[in-house]
């Protein structure tokens, strides 16, 4: 791992230019993403469900933001609360330290 | 007014972890000391659901393993509260979450139900990793797919 990728796998609010630089690069071919619990109502967002909210963290544990995985600013407010949530209960990591 | 007698309750959910060493005897009487509450302090108990012995995400009361415990039922705040002040005192149980479900419930809709017993012991329960999340469908690039 080089030293960049260490310090934007961090997410610190500080590497913004460098995000930048990557939605440039890709501007205008991007996939418009969905919220996958819009697009289908009987999904629900559940602390229980270890499954669908280990989607919604990365390998680190960490709450990825809903400018990657597309969900609207409601569900992204459950989906953090339910990954909080199950965090106490041990179902999902507070961190995972790299190997 | 005879029909404002009639009571609403809440609905409410509790998790319990308990150490994963104790017997099947120790579990019921958790089991049965939360039901005792729940039916003395005016509640209506639905449903424990035991998921079983699951590995933890991180080791709890230094166990690495825990006994998953799913209570259903409803009641008011202060039954949650005594529930939980219960729960503290016992050495058993390592963490509990309480979560209300929805208010304003009738009590005759929701029936009991049978005690569920599940297996646990469910290693697959680390987060996904970047080729495991495409292959659910994935996000568009970003700094998050590439962790590590």
């Amino acid at each position: 791992m080089t030293p960049n990728e260490r310090k934007s796998d961090r997410g610190d609010r500080g590497e913004r230019g460098e995000g930048m630089d990557d939605e440039k690069r890709g501007r205008g071919f991007a996939r418009r993403r969905v919220c996958r619990f819009c697009a289908d109502q009987k999904l629900s967002v559940d602390y229980k469900d270890q499954a669908t909210l280990k989607y919604f963290v990365t390998e680190r544990g960490k709450i990825i933001p809903r400018r990657i995985s597309g969900c609207c600013s409601k569900h992204q407010r459950q989906i953090a609360r339910a990954v909080k949530q199950a965090r106490g209960i041990a179902l999902i990591p507070y961190l995972v330290i790299g190997s | 007014m005879a029909e404002a007698a009639k009571k609403h309750l809440r609905e409410y959910e509790t998790v319990l972890l308990v150490r994963p060493d104790l017997t099947d005897e120790t579990v019921e009487s958790v089991k049965d000391r939360v039901k005792t509450i729940i039916n003395r302090d005016g509640g209506k108990f639905l449903r424990f659901t035991i998921w079983g012995k699951k590995k933890t995400m991180y080791p709890v009361a230094k166990q690495p393993r825990a006994i998953y415990i799913h209570a259903h039922y409803l009641g008011g705040s202060a039954m949650v509260t005594e529930v939980e002040r219960n729960l503290r005192n016992y050495d058993e149980v390592s963490r509990f979450i309480s979560k209300r479900l929805s208010d304003d419930i009738d009590p005759d809709t929701k029936q009991p139900q049978e005690d569920l017993k599940l297996a646990g012991d469910v290693d697959d329960n680390k987060p996904l990793g970047g080729a495991e999340r495409d292959a659910m469908g994935g996000f568009d690039d970003g700094p998050f797919d590439s962790d590590d």
